[in-house]
């Protein structure tokens, strides 16, 4: 009979002894779970629910009147498409998205509107992330609530915007914003409209950083993007990078202080079922010590079974904290709920290989107080 | 043969020194039938134990065909132990969540092979329990549980049984059944050496050694 066997039999026998070790595994990974999507899921949501106060960054032409952009969000001038490819293959400034626009402000069917030309987002190489902004088709248009209210435009619609033949995706709800007054299309179809092949008006970043230390962080970026984009000029919207970041440094904080402490709670659970499991097994051991077991099979007998119990606890935790996180997530985090919280199988993984550890780890004290047994104490107690 | 000089077992508790065994001499032929006989607290269970390779003395030596067992690493001794010590229990010692073939072969799995389930199995026939083979111990009488505990002594093929109060929760039928097995293995030529507070297991001694207080009071 194998170490194995004896541990599945014993098992089987203290089912409650087992059935709370392994809930308090099933809890600590289940937590882990729940929290690391939840983290991560706030983190998009933050980024999400942010996304309608702007990006963190914003790289316009040098000549442009800067005044006149901070008014009416829009840059007057030009400067050249590559410069999106330029920056987004430097490695000296990290980013999380780019996003190259070009903007100007038209006169279309007698309304004063914004035309926004996008071009598809760009993620850092090998960090594919989720679109913060519309990803349109070519011919496609995305129109405001304003346009298409004023002109009673309704989705499928052929509009002409000067010489160009566009149809209508989609008629955007009410923001209260200046996208009521947008159109939005694809970059090539806004260059060719307002007749400026390869040109863009603005790149927008988001949590646009300069590895090299410093505290102004906009100066070095200044100077690092100046000497890249040689007719381009560089500024920070302060207040919503700071928020940015320190919403997720809140995230991180609720994680370092829940989890330590859960972990802990969790171990110290495990550790005294174990020390239960070794007191009403003295007598076992004290006769497996009498036919001639080493300290080897005893400990492997109690680490085994944490083990097992750990890897359990890892698939059912992992299971729960994912129903838990699709189930619930949705209610909490609206607008990325639905592409955010998925399974995510390296958490599985992590699970496999930690929770088994962790439950051994627990449960190495009550191991070591089953091994120095005295076998002629315990076999002499009535 | 068993040899044990000047023996002596002193445990210390918070309330002081308790000597448990006092300079006990004892030599016990191979294929001998002993029992150690004496009141509660005479240092019968500790001398067993000693024997057994799982109490080291304070002083003297207990050697078992001239190896010193004290002389001998904890490693040397459990393997010892395994292959020439059965043992048999007042309280049978059974692993409860095993059936009673299992806790047999629990004997046999300490060599880290697959031991022979058809030995256990002829051991269980001989010793009337090849119907409760597949039974757990809780669901066994008394004197089925120590017949267990007598096959699981029995399965290494050992040179000595030790046995403790074994019939100690038996009643008399059940207490002859056991020592008659142990008496059995005592004429195939294993030595056996029982510690009792009762006079059932004297019928069947080679000798019987009465102790007091830690000490031999007399032997014969």
């Amino acid at each position: 009979m194998s170490i194995l066997a004896l541990i599945l039999k014993e098992i089987h026998h203290r089912k409650i002894n087992f059935a709370l070790g392994l809930l308090a595994v099933v809890t600590a990974v289940t937590l882990f779970i729940g929290f690391f999507t939840a983290g991560k899921a706030s983190n998009r949501e933050t980024a999400r629910l942010m996304l309608s106060m702007g990006y963190n960054m914003h790289i316009i032409a040098k000549n442009a009147d800067m005044n006149q952009f901070l008014i009416t969000g829009i840059a007057d001038e030009t400067m050249p498409e590559q410069y999106l490819t330029k920056l987004a293959s430097q490695k000296r400034i990290s980013y999380n998205h780019l996003l190259a626009t070009l903007q100007k402000e038209i006169s279309w069917r007698g309304l004063d509107v914004i035309l926004t030309g996008l071009a598809p987002e760009v993620c850092p190489p090998g960090r594919k992330k989720p679109p913060m902004s519309f990803e349109i088709e070519p011919g496609s248009v995305y129109v405001g609530y304003r346009v298409a209210e004023s002109l009673g435009l309704k989705q499928g619609d052929r509009v002409k915007i000067r010489e160009k033949e566009l149809t209508i995706f989609r008629c955007l709800a009410e923001s209260g914003g200046a996208d009521d007054i947008r159109i939005q299309c694809r970059l090539p179809d806004a260059q060719e409209i307002l007749e400026v092949p390869g040109r863009i008006s603005e790149i927008r970043a988001v949590d646009c950083l300069c590895f090299a230390d410093a505290n102004d962080l906009v100066t070095v970026l200044r100077k690092e993007i100046g000497s890249l984009l040689p007719e381009a000029q560089v500024f920070q919207a302060k207040a919503i990078a700071e928020a940015r970041a320190g919403q997720r440094q809140m995230v991180r904080n609720l994680f370092a202080v829940i989890m330590p402490f859960t972990i802990i709670a969790c171990g110290v659970w495990i550790g005294v079922l174990a020390i239960m499991n070794v007191r009403d097994r003295q007598q076992e051991i004290g006769i497996m010590r009498a036919l001639g077991y080493g300290s080897g099979p005893i400990t492997l007998l109690f680490l085994g079974k944490a083990a097992l119990i750990g890897l359990l606890g890892a698939v059912v935790g992992f299971l729960l904290g994912t129903a838990l996180a699709l189930n619930f997530g949705p209610d909490v985090f609206k607008l990325t709920a639905e592409k955010m919280i998925k399974p995510e199988i390296f958490l599985l993984i992590v699970s496999l290989i930690f929770a088994p550890v962790f439950a051994a780890v627990s449960s190495f004290i009550p191991a070591m107080i089953a091994v120095v047994y005295d076998p002629a104490v315990t076999l002499r107690e009535e | 043969m068993v040899v044990l000089k000047n023996v002596a077992k002193t445990y210390r508790t918070r309330r002081g020194e308790v000597h448990a065994l006092s300079d006990v001499s004892l030599h016990i032929e191979k294929g001998e039938f002993i029992v150690l006989c004496g009141p509660s607290g005479s240092g019968k269970t500790t001398l067993l134990m000693t024997i057994a390779a799982m109490l080291r003395p304070t002083s003297g030596s207990v050697c078992i065909d001239e190896s010193d067992l004290y002389g001998i690493n904890i490693r040397e001794r459990a393997k010892f132990r395994a292959r020439n010590i059965g043992f048999v229990f007042q309280m049978f010692h059974l692993v409860p969540y095993l059936n009673i073939i299992e806790n047999v072969l629990l004997a046999g799995r300490v060599f880290g092979q697959n031991p022979r389930a058809d030995t256990a199995g002829d051991l269980l026939k001989q010793l009337g329990l090849a119907e409760r083979a597949f039974h757990k111990p809780a669901e066994l009488s008394a004197g089925e549980k120590q017949r267990t505990a007598v096959a699981r002594a029995l399965f290494n093929r050992p040179q000595i049984i030790l046995a403790d109060e074994p019939t100690g929760n038996l009643d008399p039928d059940n207490a002859d059944s056991v020592l008659g097995h142990l008496s059995e293995f005592h004429r195939s030529g294993g030595t056996v050496i029982v510690a009792t507070h009762g006079q059932t297991a004297e019928r069947f001694a080679d000798r019987v050694v009465y102790l007091r207080d830690g000490s031999i009071e007399k032997s014969g």
